[in-house]
């Protein structure tokens, strides 16, 4: 009886996009709904069910409860579903129950679903002391064991039966709680953006802000939610109705009519089969339905999965269903001999040439060329959507499952594009090393530093003791005072510049020939981007490794870059070294993005690799 | 962090109380547990009558019956029953032992195995085995543990005529008299535990590796799993540390939360294999009428949410190293 799937809403990015315009995004999430197969069919098979629920009694030719002539016959043309011991057609007896059940659960879902709302907002705007309070009253809710009470309750009704409307109030009532919490968690969300914050300052009533601000930006999380609560509520009624606790006889449900049938599995299993398999096919339905609103509410990107053994070439190539049987091309035995007796041209470390990416035959990357030189530092400059992350991707193998690459890369003489999983694992740390954007989310929540530089350096042989000093000279490497401390502790309890040092450390574990780093202070505050740069740098120049470096501000590249390479929609539009570039751009976007960039001389002066623009 | 917990179960055991509070009064308002008594034919003599009233106390207000029954608690005295010859507490404590037995093999199977389904469902998306999970874990949430119950039920006596030997047991905990020898004991109770344990695995089976599956695909695609890859490092250790063990934090609440209900879920299950258990318990004390029968069972329902509550946070302390440095 509860949800299929942790409810999952991602309320700031979202919300943004929707605050606008009610109205078009409901448009999105249809036409996204449309073309999820299974929850289209769903769709049909329950508007189906509820048509011949309505439209059928009034034709067929026996009543529910109409006791026939015919003693439990089987399935027939006359009695599709047979009959039972006192002659009742099963057809007229599974039609009023799918009618009931049907009934029952959409009143429960309104009624829990109103509650929940109007709950889960208020708890979710008022916050503190409100909050509090409401989400006492869904603990308590969540200690009363819902069939316990609803039978209780039903039991007591009077002979004659309840009514459906008690029992839909009953189930209604106890059922509340999970749209409650996940309306409140949305809210909570949108209740900081501008312009909640705007309704407000011009002077709109709380009431209002709540229900006309409020509630139609979480509307598409409440329909999944609700059709999710509508499957509950169909096996709750039918669950009581079979316990004799629900739906009343002389009336029926299709939880009666499986519980009337019990002793009839193997003698009449018509009788028994048909309203099971009728509860099975409509909550099925509803479940599916739930889960294509929910991609269509919040669209899943193709899986990502990091540990694929597939190289770009194949991933690319092979679409069809045979993937993943066989890889005749590349046997990990001679990918292995390539990278270990590989001899490469000394001058150039990373050859591309002709390298596209694209993405359902749009073009993320289009056919870029570029080599980078050992021990050479080159930036890699352009907006967000130039393709910079794209190509640096693709020079770990981690590119996007439904991204298409082609033309050829190479590192050190070894072809990127057939390497697989295990091939991979030999480059990857030990040759080429990479800096993601975000420290905060790079490292392991649950182990410590030191547990995550153990991972890798027993790699290379090394144990007990020697983990620690090895990982404690990394982290002095990067400019930490207390290395013993920060091993020790875990990624939450450093702050954002640490957790982007002890990152670069773990990425110069293994002293790789190659480091990629993609806008490695983008997310730290202003006063430590200056630092974790100068740290990056100095290790760098310590190992002598050569140095990607993907960013959209051109001011960092100016003391660090020895090459510049500004990419824009997918295309090179100008390459040069350093002082070429920003003392003489010759791409307008170059000098567009020149001008967006602040006061190059501070950054400039600060290391020896120039002595900066202009 | 202790002190955290600590809040918790203070909230959690106010929670407890409040709850008591509204379910007796619900109880309590709603129905006569005399009414059968009254009914009856011929008539039961008045005396009679008020003296039964007065026997269960439903001569005072509801105010002062709930503060007696709270006392009662206290003594360990759950109050009269409407059968003067129940007591409820000496039954409950059978009762339970009977449930525990089913639920917790049933739910520590359960786990394990939507924990590796989820698992592997997720590592394999859209793939073999994932095209066959992913389906039969929907069909599986949309069965009626009823339906279940009862088709399972049968096929084990159809199976048990058709093969003439007495395969599974479909009727009660243990034969009656139980067997004493060990081994047979033993065989006899296995026999009676299967079916139901085996319903009970699939309904919770279903609900549980959906979420492992959610979680091990968020963290999949997290970027400390992109950065474990970029360093190198084994598939098998960032499967099982950088993968698996994130993911087992939100399942572990998840599970947590719905323990409690797997007492009401055994309702039904109880019912049909007719295990005289919590559920079986809670419809026969309704039946009656029993209104402190039923305050008894749902009192050991909702403290074994709170119950269940506490165990989830402990267990975050072991797996989750941000709640457990949460001081620092």
């Amino acid at each position: 009886m509860s949800l299929t799937e942790k409810p999952h809403f991602r309320p700031r990015t979202e919300a943004i996009s929707i605050a606008g315009d009610g109205v078009g995004q409901f448009r999105i999430v249809l036409r996204r709904f449309l073309r999820h197969r299974t929850g289209v069919v769903a769709l049909a098979v329950l508007v189906a069910l509820i048509l011949v629920a309505i439209i059928t009694p009034n034709f067929w030719p026996y009543q529910p409860g109409e006791i026939t002539p015919d003693l439990s016959v089987s399935p027939s043309l006359q009695h599709p579903m047979g009959t039972d011991a006192l002659g009742r057609d099963q057809f007229a007896q599974v039609l009023r129950g799918l009618q009931q059940s049907l009934m029952i659960a959409f009143s429960v879902t309104i009624v829990a679903t109103l509650i929940g709302t109007v709950l889960g907002v208020i708890a979710g705007y008022f916050g503190a002391l409100v909050d509090a309070s409401i989400m006492r009253l869904v603990d308590l809710a969540l200690t009363l064991p819902t069939l316990a009470i609803a039978a209780f309750l039903g039991s007591v009704v009077p002979a004659g039966g309840v009514s459906w409307v008690a029992l839909s109030l009953v189930l209604g009532v106890l059922m509340w709680t999970s749209m409650a919490r996940l309306v409140r968690g949305v809210v909570m969300g949108l209740r900081k953006l501008p312009y909640v914050d705007a309704a407000r300052t011009m002077g709109a009533r709380s009431f209002r802000v709540m229900f006309r601000h409020l509630v139609p930006n979480v509307a598409d999380h409440i329909i999944v939610a609700s059709t999710l609560l509508f499957g509950a509520a169909i096996l709750a009624e039918t669950g009581l109705s079979f316990l004799g606790f629900g739906v009343q006889p002389p009336d029926t449900s299709l939880g009666r009519l499986v519980a009337d049938s019990q002793s009839a599995v193997l003698t009449r299993p018509w009788l028994f089969y048909f309203p099971g398999l009728l509860i099975i096919l409509l909550v099925l339905s509803v479940n599916y339905i739930g889960e294509g609103l929910r991609d269509a509410v919040n669209p899943k990107s193709a899986p990502v999965n990091p540990l694929d053994a597939r190289s770009m070439r194949s991933a690319r190539g092979v679409r069809s269903r045979a993937m993943g049987a066989s890889h005749p091309a590349t046997s990990p035995r001679n990918q292995e001999s390539t990278v270990e007796v590989s001899t490469g041209r000394p001058d150039s470390l990373v050859e591309v040439r002709d390298f596209s990416v694209k993405f359902a035959g749009r073009p993320a990357v289009d056919g870029i060329s570029l080599s980078l030189a050992p021990g050479s530092v080159t930036a890699l400059v352009g907006e967000s959507g130039s393709g910079k992350t794209m190509t640096a991707l693709s020079l770990v193998g981690l590119l996007p499952p439904k991204a298409e690459a082609s033309g050829s890369l190479e590192f050190d003489g070894t072809d990127l594009m057939s390497l697989e999983f295990e091939d991979w694992r030999k480059l990857r740390g030990r040759r080429i090393a990479m800096v993601l954007q975000d420290p905060s989310t790079s490292l392991n929540p649950v182990l410590s530093i030191k547990r995550q530089f153990a991972d890798q350096l027993k790699m290379i042989g090394l144990r007990g003791q020697e983990i620690r000093t090895r990982a404690a000279a990394l982290l002095e490497g990067v400019s930490i005072r207390e290395p013993d401390r920060v091993l020790n502790a875990y990624p939450h309890q450093l702050s954002g510049g640490m957790r982007q040092r002890v990152v670069i450390a773990m990425a110069m574990a293994m002293d790789p020939d190659l480091i990629i780093a993609d806008e490695p202070t983008t997310a730290l505050d202003v006063t430590v981007q200056a630092q974790v740069m100068k740290t990056l740098a100095a290790a760098r120049e310590r190992t002598g490794a050569a140095m990607l470096f993907i960013t959209h501000d051109l001011a960092l590249v100016a003391g660090v870059a020895d090459q510049v390479i500004v990419m824009q929609a997918g295309a090179i539009v100008e390459r040069g070294d350093v002082e070429t570039i920003f003392s003489r751009p010759d791409h307008p976007y170059t000098k567009k993005l020149l001008s967006l960039a602040p006061d190059l001389s501070q950054y400039g002066s600060s290391t020896s690799h120039s002595e900066g623009g202009k | 962090m202790i002190g955290t917990i600590l809040r918790r179960l203070g909230s959690a055991v106010m929670v407890l109380f409040l709850s008591t509070m509204v379910i007796f009064i619900i109880v309590g308002v709603s129905g006569d547990p005399l009414a059968e008594l009254r009914d009856r034919q011929p008539p039961v003599s008045e005396s009679v009558i008020a003296a039964e009233e007065q026997r269960l106390g439903l001569d005072l207000p509801i105010t002062q019956r709930y503060v007696d029954w709270l006392g009662g608690l206290f003594r360990g005295d759950f109050g009269p029953s409407v059968q003067p010859a129940r007591d409820i507490g000496v039954e409950l404590g059978s009762r339970i032992g009977v449930t525990l037995q089913l639920v917790s093999t049933a739910v520590i199977i359960a786990i394990v195995l939507a924990a590796l389904a989820g698992t592997i469902s997720a590592l394999r998306q859209r793939r073999w085995p994932d095209v066959f999970l992913t389906p039969t874990a929907f069909v599986l949430l949309a069965l009626p543990s009823f339906w279940l119950a009862v088709l399972l039920k049968q096929w084990g006596i159809g199976i048990n005529e058709a093969t003439g030997y007495q395969v599974f047991a479909t009727v009660g905990a243990t034969s009656i008299p139980a067997p004493t020898e060990p081994l047979a004991a033993f065989l006899d109770t296995a026999a009676h535990m299967v079916l139901p344990t085996i319903v009970l695995i699939l309904v919770h089976y279903a609900v549980w590796s959906r979420y492992q599956r959610t979680a091990v695909v968020e963290s999949l695609g997290s970027d400390h799993v992109r950065f474990a890859v970029l360093r190198g490092l084994p598939r098998r250790t960032v499967v099982w540390s950088y993968v698996v063990r994130p993911s087992l934090v939100p399942i572990v609440t998840i599970v947590a939360l719905d323990l409690p209900a797997l007492f009401s879920g055994a309702v039904i299950t109880e019912t049909v294999f007719q295990w005289r258990g919590m559920g079986v318990f809670l419809l026969e004390s309704i039946t009656l009428r029993d209104t402190n029968a039923v305050m008894a069972w749902l009192l050991v329902a909702a403290t074994a949410v709170v119950l269940f509550n506490l165990i989830a946070d402990l267990l975050y302390l072991v797996l989750d190293p941000r709640v457990r440095n949460v001081s620092h």
